[in-house]
C-alpha cells in the first residue's frame, strides 16, 4: 500500500469545483509530479491535504490513518509537510532560528545531525547569521525547503519549488531533490517547469478542472495526446 | 569600555536608583506614583509578552487587571482570604478570563482580534457596574490593609513600594527568560508567519491562546497590587480608556527590548504626574506622541534609544580613527 492513499477528494469554492473527486497514490521511493493548467487544484490539492482546507467529501490516508480534516500542525508531525507557493520565512530571525524551529518541533528521526548539517546540505551555511528577510530570493527558497527537511518529514509535498528562480538555480535545486529518496524522504511536487519535471519526476499526474486527466511513467505522461491538447500544446 | 559591559553597569545604577527610592524620594506623594506606575508596568510585561513575542495586541489589557482587582477583592469579603491568597488566585481567575475572551476572539487575527479584547473590556465594566452586591456597583469595593507577613509591615508606603517593585523585578525577569526560551522563539514564529508556523508543526492556536493567559496572569498581579494599594475599587478603573492607556504606553516604550514597557509606564504613567502637566494636555501631547513613535519609531523609543547609542558609538569610533590618523602626521 502506498504511503499516501487519497479517494474520491472533493473540495468547493463558491460556484467552482477545484477537487472534484481525485484519486491519488504516493510512494515514498519515487518522485511524484503534479502538473496542470493554473486553477487546476494542484495547490489546493496540496492545501486539502495539509489540512489547510476541509475537503468536502473524500479520504486521506496517511501511512494508515485518515488525517481529513486534521489540523496543519498535527498533520505535519506525522511526518508529512509541505512547502509554499511563495517564498515563506520567518522573516526577522535568523536563518538558523528558521530552521532550529521547525527542528525543535520534529517527531521523526532525521536522517541529519542537526539544523547546521541541514543548511550545509542546502549550501546556507554562510547565511546562518542573517536574518532570513535579508536573503535573496535563490536563498529565500532554499531556506523553504531546508525549514521543511527540518521537521523530519516521512513525506514532502513541494508547491513550485523552481518558481522565480533562474535556470541555474533551478537546476541546483533540483539536484538537491533528487537526492531526498535517497535519505528516505518522499517527494511530490508540483511545477510548471517541464525541463525539471521530466528531470526529478518518475511518475507523473495531471490535473484538470480539479480532475485526473492522465497518470503514469513521466514520459508517457508527456507523450499522452489529451495531455499535450490540455497543458502542454506543443510536443516538449 | 565595550558596549556590553556599559549596558551592564548602566542596568545595575538604575536597579540600585529603583531600590533606593524610597529612601531619597522627595515626597510621599512621589513614591506613591512610583507604586502606581510600578503596578501598570507589571501588566505593560505582560502585554509585552502577548504584543512583542506573539504579535498579538490587545487594548483590553486593562479589564484583565480588573478581573484580578475584583477576584482579589470579592475572596476578601466573601471568604476571608487576604492579600496573599488573592495574589495566585486573581492571576489564575485573570488567566483563565483571558481564556475565556480568547477561544473565540484569537479564530481571528489582526486588527479584529484587537476590537475584540476592546469590547471585552467594555463589557466588563458593564457587568462590573451592574453586578448589585457582589461588585458593589458603580461605587465599587473596599479592601482591607494588606498586613503583615514575615513580620513585615506592608501598610507603610516605602514597604509596599519594595513589594510592588520585587513584582515588577520579577515580571521583568519572566519576560526576559520567555524571550530566551524555546518557547518566545516559537511564539517569534507565529508572529513571523503563522502559516509557516503550523506547517513545521506549531500548534498556533494553543500557543497564541497561552500566550493571551499568560499576559492576563500578569495583568492579573498588577492588578491586586494596585487595588490594595488603591485599597478602594470600581468599575471605571478598568474601562477602554485604561486599556488604550496601556497599550499606548507599550507601543511607546517598545515590547522587544527589556526596559522599553518600564520606559513606557514612567513616560505615560510617572512623568506627567510627577511634573503635574494638566491631564488634557498631556492625553493630547500622547495622541501626537503615539502617532510619531509609530510613525518614525515602531520599535519603541527603548529601542530608538539603543539605536542611537550605537550609532554615536560608530561616530565616536570614527573620529577618534580621524585623530590618531591626524596626530600621526597621515
Amino acid at each position: 500500500m502506498a504511503a499516501l492513499e487519497i479517494s474520491g477528494l472533493r473540495k468547493r469554492f463558491g460556484g467552482v469545483e477545484a477537487l472534484a473527486g481525485v484519486d491519488l497514490s504516493v510512494t515514498r521511493d519515487a518522485i511524484l509530479g503534479i502538473v496542470g493548467p493554473n486553477g487546476s487544484g494542484k495547490t489546493t490539492l496540496f492545501n486539502v491535504i495539509t489540512g489547510v482546507f476541509r475537503p468536502a467529501a473524500g479520504r486521506i490516508v496517511w501511512e494508515g490513518h485518515d488525517i481529513a480534516g486534521h489540523p496543519t500542525h498535527a498533520i505535519a508531525r506525522r511526518g508529512l509537510v509541505r512547502t509554499f507557493q511563495q517564498a515563506m520565512s520567518f522573516p526577522a530571525l535568523t536563518v538558523a532560528e528558521n530552521v532550529g524551529i521547525a527542528w525543535a518541533r520534529r517527531r521523526m528521526a532525521a536522517p541529519w545531525a542537526g539544523p547546521d548539517a541541514i543548511l550545509d546540505f542546502m549550501g546556507l551555511s554562510e547565511q546562518s547569521a542573517e536574518p532570513a528577510g535579508r536573503l535573496p530570493f535563490g536563498l529565500l527558497r532554499r531556506l523553504g525547503l531546508a525549514v521543511a527537511l527540518a521537521t523530519a518529514p516521512r513525506l514532502l509535498l513541494l508547491d513550485e519549488p523552481g518558481a522565480g528562480l533562474n535556470e541555474a538555480e533551478t537546476a541546483e535545486l533540483g539536484e538537491l531533490i533528487l537526492q531526498l529518496p535517497g535519505r528516505d524522504i518522499g517527494v511530490c511536487l508540483i511545477d510548471h517547469d517541464m525541463a525539471l519535471m521530466a528531470r526529478l519526476c518518475q511518475r507523473l499526474v495531471v490535473l484538470d478542472f480539479g480532475t485526473k486527466i492522465a497518470e503514469g511513467p513521466t514520459r508517457a505522461v508527456l507523450e499522452d495526446p489529451t495531455v499535450i491538447d490540455v497543458y502542454l500544446g506543443h510536443r516538449p | 569600555m565595550s558596549g556590553r559591559v556599559s549596558g551592564r553597569v548602566a542596568s545595575a545604577a538604575f536597579l540600585l536608583l529603583l531600590v533606593a527610592l524610597p529612601w531619597i524620594s522627595p515626597s510621599y506623594r512621589f513614591l506613591s506614583i512610583a507604586i502606581s506606575t510600578g503596578t501598570v508596568a507589571i501588566t505593560l510585561y505582560g502585554l509585552a509578552v502577548l504584543f512583542g513575542q506573539a504579535g498579538l495586541m490587545s487594548v483590553g489589557h486593562a479589564a484583565l487587571m480588573g478581573v484580578g482587582a475584583y477576584s482579589a477583592a470579592i475572596l476578601a469579603l466573601r471568604l476571608g482570604i487576604g492579600f496573599w491568597g488573592a495574589l495566585p488566585c486573581a492571576m489564575l481567575t485573570a488567566a483563565l478570563a483571558a481564556g475565556l475572551i480568547g477561544l473565540p476572539s484569537l479564530r481571528v487575527s489582526g486588527h479584529h482580534f484587537v476590537i475584540i479584547t476592546y469590547a471585552f473590556c467594555t463589557l466588563l465594566t458593564i457587568v462590573l457596574t451592574n453586578g448589585g452586591d457582589a461588585t458593589g456597583g458603580a461605587s465599587g469595593l473596599d479592601l482591607d490593609p494588606v498586613g503583615r507577613l514575615f513580620g513585615v509591615n506592608f501598610d507603610s508606603v516605602r514597604n509596599y513600594y519594595l513589594l510592588v517593585l520585587a513584582a515588577l523585578l520579577a515580571a521583568m525577569l519572566a519576560t526576559d527568560l520567555i524571550a530566551r526560551s524555546g518557547y518566545g522563539r516559537t511564539l517569534r514564529a507565529i508572529r513571523e508567519n503563522e502559516a509557516l508556523a503550523r506547517a513545521v508543526g506549531i500548534n498556533t492556536a494553543l500557543h497564541k491562546l497561552g500566550a493571551f493567559m499568560l499576559s492576563g496572569a500578569f495583568a492579573g498581579l498588577a492588578g491586586v497590587l494596585q487595588a490594595y494599594y488603591l485599597r478602594h475599587i470600581s468599575p471605571g478603573l478598568y474601562g477602554g480608556l485604561p486599556s488604550l492607556y496601556i497599550a499606548m504606553s507599550v507601543m511607546l516604550g517598545g515590547a522587544r527590548v527589556l526596559y522599553g514597557p518600564l520606559a513606557g509606564a514612567v513616560i505615560v504613567n510617572f512623568l506627567p504626574e510627577v511634573l503635574s502637566i494638566d491631564p488634557v494636555d498631556s492625553r493630547m501631547a500622547y495622541g501626537a506622541g503615539l502617532v510619531l513613535v509609530i510613525l518614525l519609531l515602531p520599535g519603541g523609543v527603548i529601542a530608538s534609544l539603543a539605536d542611537l547609542g550605537a550609532w554615536a558609538a560608530a561616530l565616536a569610533r570614527r573620529t577618534a580613527g580621524r585623530w590618531t590618523q591626524l596626530a600621526q602626521g597621515r
